[in-house]
């Protein structure tokens, strides 16, 4: 599957005070980042649930990005401490059953950083390319099909 | 059924230029349940409006899409749009394909795709949406202003004016802020304190104001319309209600050498003190850092000669609360100073300057206080080490400010103008003297500014170098100034006996603090962020709290006022009604499966989880269970990620919206 | 000490509970069933035994017996089961009467599978003698043989490459068939609706694919993060013969690693989900 053209699927989960008005400023300041990233809002952090990670890579995504406000700057006080203490646990469970770091990736990105959003994006996309297709989960998924 | 429209926008060429409208437009259609898409140049402008409105009628439309800006932008626009059409708001979303598409992408091809993408995961969002009506809370009309510098006070005498009581917390023992200390202002060059002080008296005596002065907000609790406010008020040592203000004990206090800080250091001050004396309340605080009591535990001649017995030496910080229904912050700014260590990795500092080594080589405030009248040297302009009339002042521009590689990115703003000042006041007062300025660009936009710095050069002969300057050292008393003449390209070196730095204007140190303790953001210089910079630039993204003044911005006094004034109208404008209609994005529980872990009411920031008792017919209990106060409730979601079996649901954004947006990927 | 069976008359006798969650003899020697004893004459078929594997925590939120008054047979290692129930509001602490085992160890099957052997859960036991209860009873075991080999399993699994691990879970959860024995066994899986139960939207799939079990077992193992306390039901009565707990202890040891936390020794401890340290490990965040 080491197909040259292949274009990474990366699914971002954002909180919607933070990464999602960072990206906006990413946006007004006209900086460019590559295409791969689908973004999906929510309030808060602490609204992303583990669920939707396995969701997305079972939805074909080749990354997994989450991202909210730095601690301590969760327009809800503290969802983001909460989410953070969750994804410890979590992102070392995907380590245990073999989705490593470089398919699901952390960051804090804050409303005015918007410079922070496009390296990152640029980044896991890199990084993902790089990587290749998620052909262990999507072989997964295949079983799935043929079933219907 | 759903029967979803979606309606592209191109923004002009905003979205336009790099992605296909008119195509994804076509391709919308085609998706599951979509029957009616059109794409438009203007979506937001009225015809715009009106074709989302009459394809709902048309169409039988129940949900909408809109592709279009981010939705911190319009969502509210096209909401509204729908609702004039029948549709019930919350049954329309927002596709960005602006801010997150076509403005951060080169590629036509993969922006379109990427539209079209959005579009799709938005249709099949929104397929699960429902129904929702504003949640309606009652509103607490009081307000709290924090800071008590000239923002503050303007924004307590507005919403004051207006009828309605207003809790003003200042940190030091007096307010007047750093106008206070000003000695004339641009561009009229009247007396500071002489506009001021006549305001500090009003805000003292205005019946609909509570003063908290040597007091610091500690929590804050609630949300728009209804916060509950924790009041720090630091240990006077006085006896506010006894003492008259006599300034007795100031006197016959034996401490005589402690750095004033209202006097920049120029100055000492007793233990027991009034900051100035306009002071707002006229009522002295003890130093218990310098205070001999406090040290050794003997002295107390302040208590002796009081008359009223208003020293107390147990006093102990008191927390006092309050409730109020918004919010306004104008904590105001802090020069930078180049002498300590840079307080945070931003800055490198400007060492070879002196600041701080030299005596005579000092900063904007410093220089405000000599010029003073109320000053220590009376208004007099004279040299800190020696007491000596300066021959030759050298003014020095952009200390900090828009240095990328030594200060901070950002332009202060107002030294400029006050540098232009300062140099008038000194030649003013010194009629042999000569001025420099070393400046970058003469930044004067505003009513009366250009002109104003025209007259420092013209009629005031105060000579500016277009220049930054490298070294200052001392020599034989003089100070060198070693620098540069851009516009002459040569080097320049003056011989000065005193040097006066615009230093930046910085953020409070304690902004952050403070910011996280209200829940609003802040950007990395710690300056409070405003919701939107041209729309909104009065109101935090936290509903119920506005900035006003230096907080947000480096800011003079006329901007600080009109900002105090409109977010004062921001809270005016909340208090105009009894009740405060509310997004309905709160949590729901799904009594049948919750079996009351309460691990979200673990997670809740805002303790709206409460129990209830489910009871079967012959009112047995059955369970106790999760239930949501809707009025405490923000909308985070974070029980919704934390709940196991998803029996607490965030409305508006729940586990089918979400998945099926995923799945859509 | 007295025996259990004194014990259990004396409850009743005193009126401490209504019922008695024990073990009792099972029809094969050298096997114990789980029992419910609620009469004085039923007493007499309590036993105690190194065959008392099964961990009868799992029966106290089942809803026959929600808010009566129970006493139950409980080893240290269910104990901490009981401890993590109070904490999470699923039995009250006056509600419960804790028989506690002093237990040098139970056996890791019963008659004819591994038999002989030490169950791996008591050879890291740190509660051979009950940290909570209400009236100690002991029992009487020799001492058995066995190593923990899934500790060594873990570490092999963590040195892998991430290929590796998951081309080695993928052929584990393979085998799952979704009878969800491992939830239904679990003292701490008490939902009433499980996740995977849920339909709207429904983000396990049912049927037993790779990915409708993988993304099960994930989940399982991560509503159990922090809580479970490693009691091993899961594993013992998994059909497949999945080794649950490879991931149930990796997940203990990242919450001591991490977070310096065990779950299930103190129930009015913070748990841990629910809360946060203001100063929790981010270094992989970006």
């Amino acid at each position: 599957m080491s197909d040259s053209k292949f274009e990474p699927k990366i699914m971002a989960f954002v909180c919607n005070w933070c990464t999602y008005t960072g990206a906006d400023l990413a946006g007004t300041s006209r900086m460019k980042y590559q295409s791969n990233v689908r973004m999906i809002r929510v309030p808060c952090t602490g609204r992303i649930d583990p669920m939707f990670i396995i969701k997305a890579f079972e939805s074909g995504a080749d990354g997994v990005l989450v991202s909210g406000c730095h601690p301590g700057d969760c327009h809800y006080t503290a969802g983001n401490f909460h989410a953070r203490r969750r994804w410890i646990l979590f992102r070392q469970l995907l380590k245990f059953v073999g989705i490593d770091d470089d398919r699901v990736f952390f960051s804090w990105v804050s409303a005015s950083e918007g410079k922070k959003w496009v390296d990152v994006i640029n980044e896991i996309t890199d990084t993902v390319r790089t990587k290749g297709p998620f052909v262990n989960y999507q072989n997964l998924n295949k079983e799935f099909t043929l079933n219907g | 059924m759903m029967r979803i429209g979606v309606f592209v926008c191109h923004c002009g060429e905003n979205i336009g230029k790099t992605v296909d409208c008119p195509k994804i437009a076509k391709e919308a259609v085609k998706l599951p349940n979509v029957v009616y898409s059109i794409d438009y140049k203007y979506m937001c402008s009225d015809p715009g409006q009106n074709m989302i409105k009459q394809a709902i009628l048309e169409h039988k439309l129940n949900a909408v899409v809109v592709a279009s800006c981010s939705p911190h932008m319009h969502e509210k626009t096209f909401r509204k749009a729908c609702a004039a059409a029948g549709l019930n708001p919350y049954m329309c979303e927002i596709a960005n394909i602006r801010e997150h598409c076509s403005w951060v992408h080169d590629n036509v091809e993969e922006a379109t795709k990427k539209a079209l993408d959005l579009i799709r995961m938005t249709v099949e969002r929104v397929k699960f949406n429902y129904p929702l009506s504003e949640i309606r809370v009652p509103v607490t009309r009081r307000a709290l202003v924090i800071g008590g510098g000239i923002a503050g006070i303007q924004a307590t005498l507005d919403i004051a004016g207006a009828g309605f009581k207003v809790i003003l917390v200042e940190k030091e023992p007096s307010i007047g802020g750093h106008m206070s200390q000003l000695s004339e202002t641009f561009p009229t060059l009247d007396c500071s304190q002489c506009i001021l002080t006549p305001r500090m008296v009003e805000v003292y005596q205005h019946p609909n104001v509570k003063l908290y002065t040597y007091s610091e907000v500690e929590n804050v609790e609630g949300f728009i319309g209804n916060f509950k406010v924790t009041i720090r008020k630091k240990a006077r040592s006085i006896k506010e209600s006894l003492c008259t203000g006599c300034g007795l004990c100031v006197q016959k206090c034996p401490i005589k050498k402690a750095p004033s800080e209202f006097d920049e250091g120029l100055a000492n001050r007793p233990a027991i003190y009034v900051p100035f004396p306009q002071a707002v309340p006229n009522i002295p605080v003890i130093d218990r850092t310098v205070c001999t009591y406090f040290k050794t535990g003997k002295c107390q001649l302040c208590k002796k000669v009081c008359g009223r017995d208003a020293i107390d030496y147990d006093q102990k910080d008191e927390l006092v609360t309050e409730d109020v229904g918004a919010i306004i912050v104008a904590t105001g700014y802090k020069l930078y100073k180049i002498d300590k260590k840079a307080r945070d990795s931003l800055v490198k500092g400007y060492g070879e300057y002196g600041y701080g080594k030299y005596k005579d080589v000092i900063d904007g405030l410093q220089f405000e206080r000599l010029a003073s009248a109320s000053g220590p040297t009376s208004g007099e302009i004279l040299r800190p080490s020696d007491k000596k009339q300066p021959k030759k002042v050298v003014f020095i521009q952009c200390v900090g400010s828009r240095d990328p590689s030594k200060g901070f990115e950002y332009c202060s703003k107002i030294c400029c103008m006050y540098t232009a000042k300062h140099a008038m006041l000194y030649k003013h007062k010194v009629h042999d003297g000569e001025a420099y300025v070393f400046y970058m660009d003469i930044r004067a936009g505003g009513k009366g500014y250009e002109e104003f710095v025209r007259r420092a050069i013209e009629e005031d002969r105060v000579k500016y170098i277009r220049g930054r300057v490298s070294r200052i050292y001392e020599k034989r008393g003089k100070y060198i100034v070693k620098g540069e003449d851009t516009l002459s390209g040569v080097p320049v070196e003056i011989e000065a006996d005193m040097v006066v730095l615009a230093t930046a204007i910085v953020a409070q140190p304690e902004a952050p603090k403070l910011a996280q303790t209200l829940g609003i953001p802040y950007d990395k210089y710690g300056f409070y962020a405003e919701v939107h910079p041209k729309l909104r630039p009065v109101e935090s993204s936290s509903g119920g709290i506005f900035l006003a003044g230096a907080c947000q911005s480096p800011k003079d006094i006329p901007e600080s006022v009109a900002m105090a004034s409109a977010a004062a109208s921001k809270a005016l404008v909340l208090f105009g009604n009894e009740m405060l209609e509310r997004e309905p994005i709160v949590a729901k529980v799904n009594e049948n499966t919750c079996v009351g872990c309460f691990y979200c009411k673990k997670v809740c920031a805002y303790n709206a989880i409460e129990l209830k008792e489910i009871r079967d017919k012959k009112g047995n209990l059955v369970k106790v269970i999760a239930s949501v106060n809707t009025g405490l409730c923000q909308g985070c979601g974070t029980c919704n990620a934390t709940c196991p079996s998803k029996s607490i649901e965030l409305i508006g954004f729940n586990d089918e919206q979400i998945y099926y947006q995923i799945k859509a990927l | 000490m007295a025996d259990i069976i004194s014990i259990a008359k004396s409850i009743f006798e005193n009126q401490k509970a209504e019922m008695i969650i024990g073990y009792a003899k099972a029809t094969k020697e050298g096997r114990t069933r789980p029992v419910v004893v609620r009469t004085l004459d039923e007493v007499k078929e309590l036993v105690l035994n190194s065959f008392c594997l099964n961990n009868l925590s799992t029966y106290l939120t089942r809803k026959e017996n929600k808010g009566k008054r129970v006493a139950i047979v409980a080893k240290g290692c269910d104990i901490k089961a009981i401890v993590q129930l109070i904490a999470e509001n699923q039995i009250r602490r006056e509600n419960v009467y804790v028989v506690g085992v002093k237990c040098s160890g139970v056996r890791r099957g019963f008659e004819g599978h591994d038999s002989t052997k030490i169950a791996e859960k008591c050879i890291t036991c740190n509660v051979k003698t009950p940290h909570l209860f209400d009236e100690l009873v002991e029992m009487k075991g020799e001492e058995l043989p066995g190593t923990d080999e899934k500790a060594e399993s873990i570490v092999k699994l963590e040195q892998m490459t991430a290929n590796e691990r998951f081309a080695y879970w993928e052929e584990q959860f393979e085998r799952c068939i979704k009878c969800y024995a491992c939830r239904q066994i679990c003292p701490l899986c008490y939902c009433e609706r499980c996740i995977a139960d849920k339909s709207m939207p429904r983000w396990i799939e049912t049927s037993p694919t790779k990915r409708g079990n993988f993304a099960w077992n994930i989940v399982r193992a991560f509503h159990l993060s922090g809580r479970c306390i490693g009691c091993n039901e899961c594993e013992r009565v998994c059909p497949a013969g999945i080794p649950l707990s490879l991931i149930n202890r990796k997940m203990a040891k990242v919450a001591k690693s991490e977070f310096g936390y065990e779950s299930g020794m103190d129930p009015n401890a913070p748990t841990l989900i629910g809360t946060y340290d203001v100063k929790d490990k981010e270094d992989f965040i970006r």
